[in-house]
């Protein structure tokens, strides 16, 4: 992705169109960012940082659960 | 949690056909959702049929969820008997789909996926419009809660495409 679209995606992203789903998303609860800074990224690096956020939550689960038998 | 990496590693060695699609589709095309198995769906043929066998055989894949004792034989006459399957294996937990809601089989999914570089391999992705439309049509709380994102991003990949063209 060039500067150019990601500085359009990035304003479009901030202030959808009226009427857009981009718009319904983000009145759903969307953070529409975290997507475009995925569109910036390579399809592995897309797996590789989901699958470190994936690490992360498992940790905390895990950490909650061994917290509770205590 | 599913190590993706050897997983398409093993598929994709073995020449098997299938897609990804599901989960680990939609972080493919942008999402920013947590998924933790890894959804394919495989061409029903004989031969490929026993390319999923030797390309997971050696990861001991059993249904998931079924108690120990439940007799299960992980070959392509078993595949051939059924059309999806939930496993467990030492890779992780991997669901094999010979049927989409909303798509149908292998052909229909591969039609319109997108080849992405992944990991060293190409890798044949469910296309975004596809996935939606399958999300649709499966209509369970947790498919239809993705849908307002997923059409999100098919509106900024078209906005990017659309920039593309102008150039």
């Amino acid at each position: 992705m060039t500067r150019e679209e990601h500085q359009r995606l990035y304003e479009l992203v901030q202030n959808p169109p009226p009427g857009s789903k981009m718009e319904a998303a983000k009145e759903y609860g969307i953070d529409l960012t975290l997507n475009l800074r995925s569109l910036t990224r390579t399809p592995t690096e897309r797996v590789l940082e989901m699958e470190a956020a994936m690490r992360f939550a498992e940790a905390l689960r895990q950490a909650a659960v061994a917290d509770g038998k205590q | 949690m599913i190590n993706f990496e050897a997983a398409l590693k093993q598929l994709s060695g073995s020449g098997a056909n299938f897609v990804v699609v599901d989960g680990y589709a939609a972080t493919l095309h942008g999402s920013a959702y947590l998924t933790r198995d890894l959804d394919i769906c495989y061409e029903r043929t004989p031969e490929n049929m026993e390319r999923i066998v030797s390309a997971l055989r050696p990861y001991h894949p059993r249904l998931r969820g079924a108690p120990a004792e439940l007799p299960f034989i992980f070959d392509a006459k078993t595949l051939s008997k059924g059309m999806n399957f939930t496993l467990q294996t030492d890779l992780g937990d991997i669901d094999l789909l010979g049927h989409i809601d909303g798509l149908g089989e292998f052909p229909a999914v591969a039609v319109d996926a997108a080849s992405m570089p992944l990991f060293g391999y190409s890798c044949r992705v469910v296309s975004l419009e596809s996935l939606i439309r399958s999300k649709r049509a499966a209509g369970r709380a947790k498919d239809l809660n993705v849908l307002p994102e997923l059409e999100a991003l098919k509106e900024m990949h078209e906005q990017k495409r659309s920039s593309d063209e102008k150039e």
